[in-house]
């Protein structure tokens, strides 16, 4: 019980420490602005260290959505639907999310540990000492790197499990490619990749800020480095996860 | 015009953490263009105090003025603008892995002076040769040595040709001779460059022969804070029992030949 206690007392204080930070970081952010050249290399560093991985998941899960969507909807007669199971459930849902997972593995651990390791190693007081806001200097650039690649990611994850989806529907279970396509296509609309662009860029402010957060209250030593990197990784999987609920919710409950 | 109002003033500075009493009541002036250390064992709250007086941490009461303005009310903006009249030398060089030595030391001119790309280059190049460190602008600061390190560091925190130098151990973890190095690098930038210097050391030989003030922290409270030869003949008994873990100590007024000193 006593543990419980002490538990709910530590999260509630993490909480009121990531209020004040994301609220240091918006002021820092609105008065300094990014420094130069910054916000391009960690846009591109972020995308060229999520892309080989992101491709290769991609692909797989496009794989079994047409495994699955074949075995489930054939006993039904509706062999057919199978490319819009996968354009449907990648675009709406999976893609955003495989991507975020991704780019929190990658990008995400990498800020929280960089910024972690400028922490202990008195690097973010120098920036201080300097003049230098921290907050701009280091979060900004990330924020505005990882809100310019995570939706293009995103766009090309769908492209990857369609493209999966439709290899394994022709090739493997021998149905008719143009068939697939059309069914693809009735099942998303243009405003289907906007919202998954939209969803991107939620997620991409979620693993940002979480990850730069826990670099920058990173406790002292090795340990606390790793730690860092675990919660950051960890806590953006949770919230990305469970606030996607929400987000489809706003985004496609009307639908129904 | 010399003006000898102290260039860092601290008022009744008080700081815990927690229950833990770290600063307790310190008043300390730092005169200008003189050389003060602050010695004391080793988690007296000697780098705490530092951090007072570059506004990284705020006391709980009291107050410290750097340049008449007072860092416990002033706006962040007024905060940079006396930072940017700062050096400072980190512990361990505080350099960024991911730039060259030449990027880190470049670093304060290119956020904020204007100075063309050509002149930074020079000014690095010429602070890079003070420090002893010429033609290595390219090399990576994962190639350098503690010492070097420092000494990076240290081109860094005079590259703005600052009015204050603050030092946090410049020779902990050091060997005797690159320690040597360092302390007579102070003292050459010292007579070079005119500045008021801060130094936070437990080494207290290296101390002695650079300081023209020495204060010693303790439990908190500055126990002794006087001019370096009054100092060491301090009767304070934590101060002498301090002292003569390291050095020989002087015996009388005149008898100051015992004192450790680049011949």
């Amino acid at each position: 019980m006593s543990g419980l206690r002490t538990a709910l007392a530590s999260g509630t204080r993490q909480v009121g420490a990531f209020s004040w930070f994301v609220l240091d970081f918006t002021r820092a952010a609105l008065r300094y602005g990014p420094p130069r050249g910054q916000v391009m290399r960690e846009a591109w560093r972020i995308g060229i260290a999520s892309l080989p991985i992101l491709l290769t998941i991609s692909a797989f899960v496009g794989t079994n959505l047409a495994l699955q969507g074949f075995n489930a909807f054939r006993p039904l007669g509706g062999g057919r639907l199978v490319g819009m199971f996968v354009s449907l459930a990648g675009v709406r849902e999976l893609a955003p999310m495989i991507a975020a997972a991704m780019v929190a593995a990658k990008a995400g651990t990498e800020m929280a540990s960089q910024i972690a390791v400028m922490r202990i190693g008195e690097q973010v007081d120098a920036l201080e000492v300097m003049a230098v806001n921290p907050y701009a200097y280091l979060v900004t650039p990330r924020l505005l790197g990882i809100l310019l690649v995570l939706p293009a990611l995103t766009i090309i994850s769908i492209f990857f499990m369609v493209l999966s989806g439709y290899l394994v529907s022709v090739h493997q279970l021998g149905l008719n490619g143009s068939v697939f396509l059309h069914f693809a296509s009735q099942g998303i609309a243009a405003v289907d990749f906007l919202y998954g662009a939209l969803k991107a860029m939620y997620f991409g402010l979620v693993i940002c800020t979480v990850s730069c957060f826990f670099g920058f209250t990173c406790q002292r030593g090795p340990e606390g480095v790793g730690q860092a990197t675990n919660r950051a990784v960890v806590v953006s999987a949770v919230v990305c996860v469970c606030s996607n609920y929400f987000i489809s919710e706003i985004l496609y409950g009307g639908l129904s | 015009m010399s003006d000898s109002r102290p260039t860092i003033e601290l008022l009744d500075v008080h700081k815990r953490f927690g229950d833990l009493v770290v600063l307790d009541g310190i008043d300390l002036a730092i005169p200008p263009g003189e050389t003060t250390a602050i010695i004391g064992p080793s988690g007296t709250g000697k780098s705490v105090l530092l951090k007072h007086i570059v506004g990284l941490l705020q006391p709980d009461s009291g107050r410290v003025c750097c340049f008449g303005t007072d860092l416990t009310t002033a706006t962040e903006r007024q905060l940079y603008a006396v930072r940017q009249r700062f050096g400072m030398l980190f512990q361990g060089g505080a350099l960024f892995d991911s730039m060259s030595v030449g990027e880190n030391v470049a670093f304060p001119l290119e956020q904020h002076s204007k100075l063309s790309p050509a002149k930074v280059r020079q000014r690095v190049e010429e602070k890079l040769d003070l420090v002893g460190l010429p033609d290595t602008w390219d090399r990576a600061v994962s190639q350098l040595s503690g010492g070097q390190r420092k000494r990076v560091g240290l081109a860094r925190a005079i590259v703005t040709d600052p009015e204050v130098v603050l030092f946090d151990e410049p020779t902990s973890g050091l060997d005797p001779l690159t320690s040597d190095q360092i302390d007579r690098l102070i003292l050459t930038m010292k007579a070079h460059l005119g500045v008021t210097f801060v130094v936070i050391s437990h080494d207290i030989v290296g101390t002695v022969r650079i300081a023209d003030h020495i204060a010693m922290l303790h439990e908190g409270k500055l126990v002794a804070w006087d001019r370096t030869p009054a100092f060491l003949r301090s009767e304070i008994p934590i101060v002498r029992a301090f002292l003569q873990r390291n050095l020989v100590l002087p015996s009388g007024p005149d008898d100051v030949a015992t004192l450790p000193s680049f011949g």
